[in-house]
């Protein structure tokens, strides 16, 4: 096969790193709060489409440099995080040991206030925006064409490589490094034991779904630059794909979700190769159905650390 | 006046009362042990005192401050770190992380410090600091528990039956360290089931029964006391 490996699937590659870096840095979110409280939080897809219209506000009002706009969204999407935790979360955790902090009363309660919380946040940014895509201005576009030889990359593929990994390599650093990260880790391995080292469990709670939600909303003000449009629905479909990442690799592993997530960003990005891209859902589906049936404790599951 | 005074604590677990008006007395730089049976309450207090469990009544002072309804984080703050029941370690971190989350509630520059001490205490953790604590044997696991509670400085140290499921030898050994590190200035409430080896490096004891104390005096008075003899130490064995 001669000509299978010709530019156009080089590049489809390379879009699909830029497409499945965007899945892990939402991924992250997802395990991070499943590592520390063993729920799924159906708000973070939210936090995502808060970030992207957070930067949107900014660039319309004052037009700031590319990083001032992502670290603008990131610290509106910590904001939006912890008030989710406040909202969703801490009303419903009454007892702070492994039992209760992590029982199925626990989960399924929360699963349904954090679904509560994220159609009132997606109605309400409908009521105020409309339901349309919003135009992202064209000077803050990063749609600026750099030709690699036959590839044609954009300044937007650079900025959300070196950007994702600035990221999780400053994830990486917080959780290995730093007392928050240590202490974020601790929780998730075990509580009771974190406690008794006096960790304050709600206050780790809350730097989680900070951190969580900051790269997530960082991923959605990227992927709004660089598709040039956003829309209050936008967080679905990444949230949907970053949750089977999650479930790939194997609900509680940080290096799991990353592999996986770009596992299934590449995937669907040749996939569009062969099949028409209206069927390129199906590839997040089939990997998760997979998945499930074969490897039920994920990929990369199997006796990880949490975290 | 004691290190550690418990009046009176009652502890409830929904409708269930465990902890039914329990005192006890804990001065500076002793050795405490409280014993009894399976279920009597004894995790249920060190957890309590520990900040773990709020109390419904009765007062619980530590170092002239009232903490019966203070935070385990801020207790731990105060001074006062627990080797708790089952250990809890954190089986996936190394060891390292688990002494450093130990330290977690002093300042950062003083850590490095209490781990050099820690390890001297606890050669056996040295070769094993980038090692997953879940890994280690069963005594190192404990030893890694104790040290871990050590790199919080505590004025007093509790220990949640630090002998379960040990060979008599490592057993030994871990008793011969509570002793050195009271020596070296803290102040100790161990709980155990093997009274016997509790009451030998113990000053006072308190024998726990039905979530209230049914006997209590100098450790070498209840291992010669009949009653202690033949409900926790075997009725055959001497008392001395």
């Amino acid at each position: 096969m001669p000509d299978f490996f010709d530019a156009y699937f080089a590049q489809q590659i390379i879009n699909g790193l830029s497409l499945g870096l965007v899945y892990a840095l939402v991924a992250i979110g997802f395990t991070l709060i499943f590592g520390i409280l063993n729920v799924v939080n159906f708000a973070h897809g939210e936090i995502y489409t808060v970030g992207a219209f957070a930067g949107l506000l900014l660039i319309v009002g004052a037009a700031p440099p590319l990083l001032a706009v992502v670290l603008f969204a990131m610290a509106v999407g910590a904001a939006a995080g912890v008030g989710l935790e406040r909202l969703a979360f801490r009303p419903i955790r009454r007892f702070s040991d492994e039992a209760s902090l992590k029982s199925r009363a626990m989960r399924e309660a929360t699963l349904l206030s954090s679904l509560a919380v994220s159609i009132v946040t997606r109605e309400l940014m409908v009521h105020f925006f409309s339901g349309e895509m919003q135009v992202i201005p064209q000077a803050a576009l990063l749609q600026e064409v750099i030709a690699v030889g036959p590839l044609t990359l954009t300044n937007g593929n650079l900025f959300i490589f070196g950007a994702s990994v600035v990221m999780l390599g400053g994830l990486q650093f917080m959780l290995y490094r730093t007392r928050v990260g240590l202490s974020i880790r601790a929780v998730s391995n075990n509580v009771l034991g974190a406690r008794h080292v006096g960790i304050d469990t709600n206050r780790t709670i809350v730097a989680t779904f900070a951190i969580g939600s900051a790269l997530g909303a960082a991923a959605g003000i990227l992927v709004g630059l660089y598709n040039g449009n956003i829309f209050p629905y936008m967080g679905f479909a990444p949230g949907v794909k970053a949750f089977v990442a999650m479930v790939m690799g194997g609900l509680s592993s940080i290096p799991g979700a990353v592999i996986s997530a770009l596992l299934l960003g590449v995937s669907e990005s040749v996939a569009t190769d062969f099949i028409s891209a209206g069927w390129k859902d199906m590839i997040a589906y089939g990997l998760l159905v997979v998945t499930l049936i074969f490897f039920p404790q994920g990929l990369f599951g199997h006796g990880r650390e949490r975290v | 006046m004691a290190l550690l005074e418990v009046r009176d604590v009652h502890v409830a677990m929904g409708a269930q009362e465990i902890l039914r008006g329990i005192s006890l007395e804990v001065p500076e730089r002793a050795i405490v042990a409280v014993l009894g049976g399976n279920g009597v309450g004894k995790t249920t207090l060190m957890r309590a005192i520990s900040g773990i469990y709020g109390i419904k009544s009765g007062e619980i002072r530590f170092d002239g401050r009232e903490i019966g309804n203070a935070k385990s984080h801020e207790i731990v703050r105060l001074g006062l770190a627990q080797a708790p029941e089952g250990r809890q370690i954190f089986g996936t971190m190394t060891v390292r992380e688990n002494l450093q989350l130990g330290g977690i509630a002093i300042p950062p520059g003083e850590t490095a410090a209490l781990l050099d001490k820690s390890l001297e205490l606890f050669p056996v953790l040295k070769a094993r600091l980038t090692q997953k604590a879940g890994s280690l044997s069963g005594g190192e696991q404990q030893m890694l528990c104790i040290a871990r509670a050590l790199m919080a400085k505590p004025k007093l140290l509790l220990l949640d039956e630090p002998s379960l499921g040990l060979a008599p030898k490592v057993v030994k050994l871990i008793f011969d360290l509570v002793k050195r590190i009271r020596d070296e200035g803290a102040t100790i409430l161990i709980v155990e089931q093997n009274a016997k080896a509790a009451l030998k490096v113990a000053d006072t004891a308190y024998v726990v029964e039905g979530g209230k104390i049914a006997v209590s005096g100098p450790a070498a008075d209840l291992a010669r006391d009949q009653r202690v003899i033949d409900a926790y130490l075997g009725g055959h064995a001497k008392g001395h």
